[in-house]
């Protein structure tokens, strides 16, 4: 009778103990701890700006191809290659307009592809030659995007956008005529398998099937209004100014000026500052790759872990050069990490990666952002983008 | 007769016009665009016409492509006799062995396809789709990859030959036509006969373009300025010079042609190129020399080849019947006259190559391809209206024999006509033939020349394609020329080679040939002649007769009215479409035909249209050109598509 008491007691502090390991095991490597403590932080910022021969004013864009990135700024295309400034090209080297909205490098080719306020520049060993509205079939001059497909070139422009074969030299226009476009005003490309996502300012996200030539058109279910009153019911604002496909998520994302919405193929993920970390509603592009969602907004630089719902913003202060990451956890608690460097510019207009380093274009200057190592890791800004 | 009478015929003139547009529209509407003869259906005899060679590693076989007779040749270079032939595709350009020397791949323009050969057997082993076009041809070092020059696509496609298929193109400059690896396999560069398109008044700069096969990419786009038709390609030795010849020819063409004496006109020489710099900042100095002599010229260099040790190297001039055989040694001396800060020194000096011209050896008929033997011995020339072979001794520096390909040996009126249109013998001091101002056979050099005016820089002029003129007179942009017989010969003779010019039996040769020059098959349009969506759209664009609001548009307003199908697309009269400039006599102009016009940038009477975009874009502000202001751009996009299929 005696010794019944004492197995019991050994029976349910075996189970006791084994539940405590395995809750311990739980909170140590479940995803959301595990990926809480990888979070990408970019501590260090090196800053391409008027004050270090960098054009002035506003970079638009920024492409990394390889050791080399290519920055779209409002006074050129500038070419950096290891870090250093190697050329400035501006219409007086054939260049078709001073300010450089988007760039695209052609792997195939090596030729690049540069979209601008006076038209598109193809740069192919060493030469500029140029498409315009007048003298080519561009529908408009006003390029605010270029992807590449195969021997397709794809463009953005404030009248519809463009499909060039080079092969051919046939131009395809799609605009309100031809496809579901409620505006013209095309910003934004993004290309996926069989593919091309089109993001449309008014006019929603477009979806263009290459191997069926079908289209479909995501838009707010609100329409026009500046409100959410369907959250996560479809794209969150009319207003798009990014898209962007990530391969490894089969998602595409979709930045506006009202919020930022991601779509699986079933749902609807979007994201206001109002429910959660976003530094700012109004977005100027974004960029996904792995669980990474980048957004580019007016206040800074916001990172989102899709898998953990982490978020982490990234603001400089203007004055004392110093930056402060904000770092908002899935329950809405925040903490804050002050930086000795930061971004060039609050304002970001777009981005791309490198390895493991990011380049952001600022409205004032370039930044490029080294990521903090963590625990005994190697880190690579090497050409071998995860992209 | 009456003024009734002559309203009478007035209305009924008018009527048949306007009825003759209206069958030919809706004959077109019927059938689709026409389609064009194949030239292979002639009944003429089937001429060799070699025009590329290629040598076995141990010089014992010659490979020809005989552009007439859709065949490759085998002959033993020993017994100087044809051994093999093979069919290929239709009209074969170009030729490349495999580096094991047991393949051979031939380019057929006109099939846009490569044969691949097997070089023992010497059957068709396979055949690879190209480009639009192809022409020039070559493998990178190891044999995987297949470069290959796509005239008409302006671009240069890369086969993969294990998988058998074309891996990516890059675009190249206007109309490439040949190719060569570098000796390192580094490189493979890229010859463009036509300068790059630019509005008559400035300066001609023509290219040539540098592919990296590493990264197989366009590393350099190489300027050469002052030039047009950049021909085959050979690099001398570093011990010999270390740098790429190029033939060339220099047009003066804003000089009136009065001016035809001491170069003022036009000269014939060789780009001398020196690639410098690294992988990451390629670099580039090119001189130019003139092959040409004060008091003769050696018209249309085309062949191009050095010997292994560089010592010689060899070039032909097609419309001279001649190949110039170059000193190197001597030419180096020469050029270390040119200055670093003015690379064109000796550009338009006609007293150079007397200096490092060793010999001037006669060849047969329109010499094209060179190619020289591995010992250095032998060089063996294609002459390509003779259906021969010269083979040159060059250890004598003399014609040793001449190897009869056994073509026909019946010489037809076309054939007649063929030769003297290359021949350049017929123009003061041989400085041109018709095939100068209209290379590839026909085609426009794309520059607009003062032909005619003693005044400079008045009444410039583009220069027309000879390509399916026929039944398309009458001749020149002011339509003075009644007829090709009017146009070829005294007019010729007066203005433009300044001689006697032809008899009138060759007159008539010539035209029977010029009128036989077919367009090649149309690449954009598909198979069966079928238009797409948008060449659909625009074909109804350019037969319609109201416009997007429903006016009527006047007949003469009408793209077929002045381009009507049944006639080859031109009402055949002159007409004022606002286009004149202050610079122009006259203001109404030859409406050209318009088939084949995606190939014959720039446009309108003096080129200053670009492209076919800007004939409306920027030339036809009030509507005179046909009434397009009240177009979209997704309109004009699918009307030039419509263009291009005719």
């Amino acid at each position: 009778m005696s010794s019944l008491p004492s197995q019991e007691l050994r029976k349910i502090t075996r189970i006791i103990l084994t539940c405590c390991a395995l809750l311990a095991g739980l909170l140590l490597f479940s995803p959301c701890a595990s990926r809480a403590q990888e979070l990408p932080l970019y501590t260090q910022w090196i800053n391409y700006t008027q004050d270090n021969g960098f054009p002035e004013g506003e970079v638009f864009s920024v492409t990394v191809d390889g050791n080399r990135v290519w920055a779209g700024t409002a006074h050129g295309l500038v070419l950096l290659e290891n870090g250093q400034v190697k050329r400035v090209f501006t219409p007086a080297d054939g260049l078709v307009g001073r300010a450089v909205m988007s760039i695209a490098v052609d792997k195939r080719t090596g030729d690049v592809w540069v979209g601008t306020f006076g038209g598109l520049s193809q740069y192919s060993g060493g030469q500029f030659k140029n498409y315009t509205n007048l003298s080519s079939g561009l529908a408009n001059d006003l390029v605010y995007s270029v992807a590449l497909q195969g021997q397709y070139v794809w463009v953005a422009t404030a009248a519809g956008v463009n499909r060039l074969d080079t092969y051919s030299g046939a131009w395809t226009i799609f605009n309100e005529k031809n496809a579901p476009f409620d505006e013209p005003w095309s910003y934004s490309l993004a290309l996926g398998k069989d593919k091309v996502y089109m993001g449309v300012w008014g006019g929603g996200v477009i979806v263009y099937d290459t191997a069926n030539r079908s289209w479909r058109p995501y838009e707010d279910p609100d329409g026009e209004m500046e409100i959410v009153l369907y959250r996560n019911q479809g794209l969150i604002h009319q207003i798009v100014s990014g898209v962007t496909y990530n391969p490894d998520t089969d998602m595409f994302w979709a930045s506006t000026y009202f919020g930022l919405s991601g779509y699986d193929g079933r749902n609807w993920h979007n994201y206001l500052t109002k429910d959660s970390g976003l530094a700012s509603d109004f977005i100027n592009a974004v960029k996904s790759r792995g669980n990474d969602v980048w957004a580019c907004t007016d206040k800074g630089l916001s990172y989102l872990d899709y898998r953990t719902q982490t978020w982490v913003n990234y603001t400089p202060d203007p004055k004392s050069g110093r930056g402060e990451i904000e770092i908002t956890a899935p329950d809405g608690k925040k903490r804050r990490i002050e930086t000795s460097t930061s971004l060039a510019h609050n304002y970001i207009l777009n981005m791309d990666f490198q390895g493991t380093d990011i380049w952001i274009a600022t409205a004032r200057g370039l930044s490029h952002g080294i990521r903090q190592p963590r625990k005994g890791e190697q880190l690579n800004a090497s050409n071998k983008s995860r992209r | 007769m009456t003024l009734r009478s002559i309203r009478w015929l007035s209305a009924a003139a008018i009527t048949v016009l306007v009825l003759g547009a209206g069958l030919g529209w809706r004959q077109s509407l019927r059938a689709g665009p026409a389609q064009r003869p194949d030239w292979t259906e002639s009944t003429e005899p089937r001429y060799l016409t070699p025009v590329a060679l290629q040598l076995s590693p141990n010089g014992q076989r010659l490979y020809v492509v005989c552009q007439d007779s859709n065949l490759l040749l085998a002959v033993d270079t020993h017994s100087q006799q044809v051994v093999e032939r093979v069919k290929v595709g239709r009209k074969p350009a170009g030729i490349a062995l495999s580096p094991d020397g047991n393949k051979l791949y031939v380019s057929s323009e006109w099939s846009n396809t490569i044969s691949e050969i097997d070089a023992d057997s010497f059957r068709v082993r396979r055949t690879l789709d190209s480009g639009w076009g192809p022409v020039g041809i070559t493998t990178d070092r190891s044999g995987k990859v297949l470069y290959v020059a796509n005239t008409q696509g302006d671009n240069v496609s890369l086969i993969d030959l294990t998988a058998g298929h074309e891996i990516k193109r890059l675009d190249a400059g206007r109309f490439p036509e040949y190719l060569a690896r570098s000796r390192d396999g580094r490189f493979v560069y890229v010859s463009n006969l036509l300068a790059r398109v630019a509005t008559y008044d400035e300066p001609v700069v023509s290219e040539l373009t540098v592919i990296d096969t590493t990264r197989q990419v366009v590393s350099q786009r190489v300027e050469v300025p002052g030039a047009i038709q950049l021909r085959h390609i050979t690099e001398v030795p570093a011990s010999a010079g270390g740098y790429l010849l190029v033939p060339f020819m220099r047009p003066k063409n804003m000089n009136p042609l009065i001016h035809l004496q001491q170069g003022w006109y036009l000269t014939h020489g060789l780009a001398v190129i020196r690639l410098e710099g690294n992988s990451e900042a390629p670099k580039a100095r090119v001189a130019e020399v003139l092959l040409d002599d004060i008091d003769h010229y050696y018209a249309d260099g085309m062949g191009a080849a050095s010997t292994p040790d560089g010592r010689w190297v060899l070039v032909t001039a097609s419309g001279a019947n001649v190949v110039s055989v170059i000193d190197t040694a001597k030419l180096n001396s020469v050029l270390r006259q040119v200055p670093a800060s003015n690379p064109e020194a000796l550009a338009n000096r006609l007293d150079s190559a007397r200096q490092f011209v060793a010999q001037r050896l006669p060849t047969g008929r329109n010499p094209a391809a060179v190619v020289v033997s591995p010992d250095g011995c032998l060089a063996y020339i294609a002459n390509r209206m003779d259906d021969t072979i010269s083979v040159v001794d060059l250890r004598l520096l003399r014609v040793a024999s001449t190897i009869d390909l056994g073509g026909p040996k019946e010489i037809t009126a076309v054939r007649r006509g063929e030769s003297l249109f290359f021949d350049a013998r017929y123009s003061f001091q041989g400085q041109l033939a018709c095939a100068t101002c209209h290379p590839h056979i026909g085609l426009s050099d794309g520059l607009a020349w003062v032909l005619e005016s003693p005044q400079l820089g008045r009444d410039v002029v583009e220069n027309r394609t000879l390509l399916s003129i026929a039944q398309t007179s009458p001749y020149k942009w002011n339509g003075k020329n009644l007829d090709l017989a009017t146009q070829d010969g005294p007019r010729t003779a007066r203005y433009i080679f300044r001689s006697e010019g032809f008899s009138q039996s060759e007159v008539k040769d010539l035209v029977t040939f010029i009128n036989s020059l077919r367009l090649s098959p149309n690449p954009h349009l598909a198979s069966g002649g079928r238009l797409n969506e948008s060449q659909s759209r625009g074909r109804a664009i350019f037969f319609r007769i109201t416009t997007n609001d429903g006016r009527l548009i006047p007949p003469q307003k009408r793209c077929y009215y002045c381009h009507p199908p049944l006639t080859h697309y031109t009402s055949r009269v002159a007409m004022n479409v606002g286009t004149a400039t202050r610079y122009d006599t006259i203001q109404s102009f030859d409406i050209p035909q318009i088939e084949g016009v995606y190939m014959r940038a720039p446009y309108l009477h003096n080129g200053e249209a670009l492209s076919l975009e800007e004939i409306w874009t920027k030339f036809n502000p009030e509507d005179k050109h046909g009434i397009t202001s009240d177009m979209d751009k997704v309109q004009l996009n699918d009307l030039i598509e419509y263009l291009k299929t005719l």
